[in-house]
């Protein structure tokens, strides 16, 4: 670690040279050619340029024309059509902008755009030369000077493993603001790590990380798409020393986490599947591989708020960046539609003002693709209740970016299209931080209420927007089949002995990892009774649960069985719970005590009196109201209290539950709150409680 | 970092461009990819050629001359499949030491029109015995300029198979369904001939739509 420089230049990736053309004296005596474009403007940003101009009255289509210069300005080589602007890049065809790219950063080029009415040709707009962004850092100063493998050999080569590892061990040791943790390791035995980057420093634990509502950016996961990971190293270096107060900035309001190379092994091979050949990317609800494990064990301590997952996508004629929110049925409304806020309302806006062209996952000619699989990263994180998007860099230039044949300036054009999308997200995060975790918050309470119908597959719809847009061409529609929709929730899902901690065979080299590893791993709560193991809907995860333990899940775990409600309607009297008994909508009048070894779940019910349990094995309470004081003492298991109106005090006292968190959130409490003794200390998962009432220490920041 | 902001604190940078990026490379951990002056300059001929790193480009064919052969086949960035793929396999190090050889390397274009991904996915992680011989179609003993393959007319791959070579215009077409695309480059004691087909016996899987979804 190194002081900060008081010299640094004052640096932001903010500022941009805006070079405009100059007329000639005599075209400036002479008005415009008709249709001739005009105005054009050309700024300069990391590995890109945004053109932008004049439209044309009835334009089909414009060109965009770079050619290379020397200081003086004299062409070194060839003009070339790079880029072919159409209407549907952007939301404003009124203002249209082109991000040029591909070229090597630094190069001085001048750069020409013409219309197209049909297949005429107009006269060429004046010219505009500049001389395009360095890569970026000072190459003076410590840290800013470093370079991936990638950028020092001018895209020829992809960054290796080892230089991985050496380049962000770098970041690690120049910046405070860094630092890498191994999070676990391939199949291969190669580290994956993750920069966890926060200003000045990160905050120390997972816990004390997650309490900073950090973000969470996954940059390779099929290693035959290397495209994003570079982006991401290129990004970690920037936030690591840049000294632009928009970065600092972002980096006082939350933790970014970048795990550049999930896949390790996959890069390493140039293979799509790890060196078992699996998919990840069908992989994050199975965990069957340690890849996956590993990136959902973070999701589970770091609890990111919102994430990006970085791909590459073959379809030539999609726009430069498809994106795509979660869109399993079973994610809560909140989630996806902050999520589609996150593509529609700030990367298609922010697209059109750099000349970047997002479009919905598919675009044109997508064909069978973005569906509801929740083994994709996309749909297990929102079901997880984080805002998210996929990200693919197409492959190819495609038919409006005719010079990536040169494999340089494609690779270029697909990982600074990358960083453009990284920094745009974190700038969405800090805007609209609150909104992501209201919307969060709402889905966790909406989750833990399980209310609704289940479904094992099927997509809420992307809606189409009138053409010309970069909505205009949504993937399919993805609708349930009858037979994956379970109408009548289970309060919980029991599993055997044999089948939470049997051997398994699914994992690398016929060796899996046991169900109750991996419910674990996911973070949710199980109960043990005499007669097997519960794991209660009533959970933040109640979306995922099923398609992994129910019979009908489409890739299951293991068939559990569904249990349904014990206690439904009015009750009066006193209530002694033993074994697992379940309370949907119900109304008890009267205390209720939870016997030593044995559970109460409820949801949508209302207790008038006191909640005792001494020695319970788990007290998971959602979605309820309790007239009378709770108190919660030596639970082994499992304690959940979310989205419960208390009137009265809680205490919450020598709960042991092993390395689950004990869990208070989103809950009003009329009262004071107690909390001694619990190990491990409860949590809010970040959704704040109303206590009316003197909290401890415990407790005090919940 | 935007130019500006550096030339406003060092004017003089800005016509000082061949320097800076001269501190660049210094900078950076790499390998050094100063062109070996003493070596001889090659001559690749081929339409893809003027696609990859050329002139001073880090990976130009001048510099790849004195490199080995893995080495200099890390560089040419359309051969990513094929490189992994020899790495994977362990073929070129299976070669006695000093072994000349000579590569014809199908580009990462005819790999991904020849194998869907998943057929590739499954020969590179689960059946290393069909890619080796996949891939010993593609070597053969002895560093061969092309001409030299092409005026023999046949040559024989570390497989066993025997396959014409036959000059056609610019270019030259190998076993009737490869052509060369970028031919000639030179590594120590190697020859590297880019081709835009996939040679050896294994089945053809793509099935032309390509994309997989995320």
């Amino acid at each position: 670690m190194r002081r900060q420089r008081t010299t640094l230049l004052a640096v932001s990736t903010l500022l941009t040279i805006t070079l405009t053309a100059a007329p000639t004296p005599a075209s400036a005596q002479s008005a415009p050619q008709p249709r001739q474009v005009t105005n054009l403007t050309v700024h300069q940003a990391d590995g890109y340029a945004t053109l932008a101009w004049t439209p044309v009255d009835d334009a089909t289509d414009y060109q965009i024309e770079r050619t290379a210069v020397d200081t003086d300005g004299t062409p070194t080589a060839a003009p070339t059509i790079v880029g072919i602007w159409r209407p549907n890049r952007q939301i404003n065809q009124q203002a249209p902008t082109f991000a040029d790219s591909g070229f090597n950063p630094g190069d001085t080029f001048q750069w020409r755009v013409r219309a197209r009415t049909g297949t005429t040709e107009q006269p060429y707009s004046d010219p505009v030369t500049g001389t395009t962004t360095a890569p970026w850092g000072n190459p003076d100063t410590p840290g800013q000077q470093l370079r991936t493998q990638w950028e020092t050999t001018h895209a020829a080569q992809y960054t290796s493993d080892t230089d991985e590892y050496a380049y962000t061990a770098a970041i690690d040791a120049l910046s405070d603001r860094v630092r890498v943790v191994e999070l676990g390791r391939t199949v291969q035995n190669r580290p994956i790590n993750m920069l966890v980057i926060g200003h000045p420093t990160p905050a120390t634990t997972p816990e004390a990380v997650a309490a900073t509502a950090p973000v969470a950016i996954n940059c390779n996961v099929h290693g035959n798409e290397p495209g994003d990971r570079e982006a991401c190293l290129i990004m970690a270096r920037q936030l690591a020393f840049s000294t632009d107060p928009r970065i600092t900035d972002l980096l006082r309001h939350t933790t970014v986490l970048i795990v550049p190379t999930i896949n390790g092994d996959g890069r390493a091979n140039n293979t799509r599947g790890n060196s078992t050949g699996q998919d990840l990317n069908r992989d994050y609800s199975l965990i069957r591989q340690p890849e996956t494990a590993a990136y959902i064990t973070m999701v589970r301590d770091y609890r990111p708020v919102a994430g990006y997952d970085g791909h590459e996508f073959g379809n030539s004629r999609a726009g430069d960046l498809p994106m795509l929110p979660p869109r399993h049925q079973n994610v809560a409304q909140p989630i996806f539609d902050q999520s589609q806020d996150m593509i529609e309302g700030h990367m298609y806006a922010k697209g059109a003002e750099a000349g970047w062209w997002p479009c919905p996952y598919g675009c044109e000619g997508g064909g069978n693709v973005g569906l509801s699989e929740e083994t994709i990263l996309r749909n297990t994180l929102g079901l997880k209740n984080v805002t998210n998007s996929l990200l693919e860099l197409r492959s190819s230039g495609g038919q409006t970016r005719p010079d990536e044949g040169n494999t340089a300036n494609n690779r270029r054009r697909k990982t600074y299209s990358a960083l453009w999308t990284f920094q745009q997200f974190l700038d969405y995060h800090r805007a609209d931080r609150a909104d992501i975790l209201t919307s969060r918050a709402d889905a966790i309470k909406i989750q833990a209420a399980n209310t609704g119908r289940l479904v094992f597959r099927g997509s809420r719809p992307i809606p189409a927007h009138p053409a010309p847009h970069p909505g205009d061409s949504p993937p399919p529609l993805d609708a349930t089949p009858a037979n994956l929709i379970l109408d009548n929730a289970p309060c919980a899902y029991k599993l055997t002995d044999a089948q939470y901690n049997g051997a398994r065979t699914d994992g690398p080299g016929g060796v899996g990892t046991t169900v109750a590893q991996r419910i674990a791993a996911h973070g949710w709560k199980v109960i043990t009774t005499t007669d097997g193991y519960y794991v209660p809907l009533n959970q933040p995860e109640r979306g995922l649960i099923p398609l992994l333990l129910d019979p009908t899940g489409v890739e299951k775990l293991t068939d559990g069985e569904r249990v349904y409600p014990t206690l439904t309607g009015r009750r009066n009297g006193p209530l002694t719970v033993t074994g697992f008994t379940c309370a949907a909508n119900a109304t008890i009048n009267g205390p209720v005590t939870v016997r030593a070894g044995a559970a109460l779940v409820t949801t949508g019910t209302t207790i008038s009196g006191p909640v005792t349990a001494t020695r319970a094995a788990g007290i998971m309470l959602a979605d309820s109201t309790v007239n009378g004081p709770v108190q919660i003492t030596n639970t082994t298991d499992a304690v959940s209290i979310i989205d419960v109106t208390i009137a009265g005090p809680v205490s919450l006292t020598g709960n042991t539950t092993g390395t689950d968190l004990p869990l208070l959130a989103g809950s009003t409490i009329r009262g004071p709150l107690t909390c001694t003794g619990n190990n491990p200390t409860p949590t809010n998962l970040g959704v704040a409680n109303t206590v009316h009432g003197p909290r401890t220490t415990q407790c005090a920041a919940l | 970092m935007p130019q500006p902001a550096t030339a406003a604190r060092h004017p003089r940078r800005r016509t000082l461009t061949l320097i800076a990026s001269t501190l660049l490379l210094a900078a950076c951990t790499g390998t050094p990819r100063t062109p070996d002056a003493s070596a001889a300059t090659p001559q690749v001929t081929g339409p893809l050629c003027a696609a990859l790193p050329t002139g001073t480009d880090p990976g130009n064919p001048t510099f790849l001359a004195s490199q080995p052969v893995e080495a200099a086949l890390r560089w040419i960035p359309t051969l990513t499949t094929f490189e992994a793929a020899l790495r994977t396999s362990g073929v070129l190090d299976d070669l006695p030491a000093g072994t000349a050889v000579t590569v014809l390397a199908p580009t990462d274009d005819a790999f991904a029109a020849t194998f869907s991904e998943d057929n590739w996915d499954d020969l590179m992680t689960h059946h290393t015995d069909q890619l080796r011989t996949l891939l010993k179609a593609h070597l053969s003993t002895g560093a061969h300029p092309i001409d030299d393959l092409s005026t023999a007319g046949t040559t024989t791959t570390l497989d066993g198979a025997t396959i014409t070579v036959t000059r056609t215009g610019a270019t030259t077409r190998l076993a009737d369904r490869a052509d060369t695309v970028c031919a000639d480059y030179q590594a120590t004691n190697a020859r590297i001939h880019l081709i835009n087909a996939v040679l050896g016996p294994l089945p053809a899987t793509a099935d032309g739509t390509g994309h997989r979804a995320h």
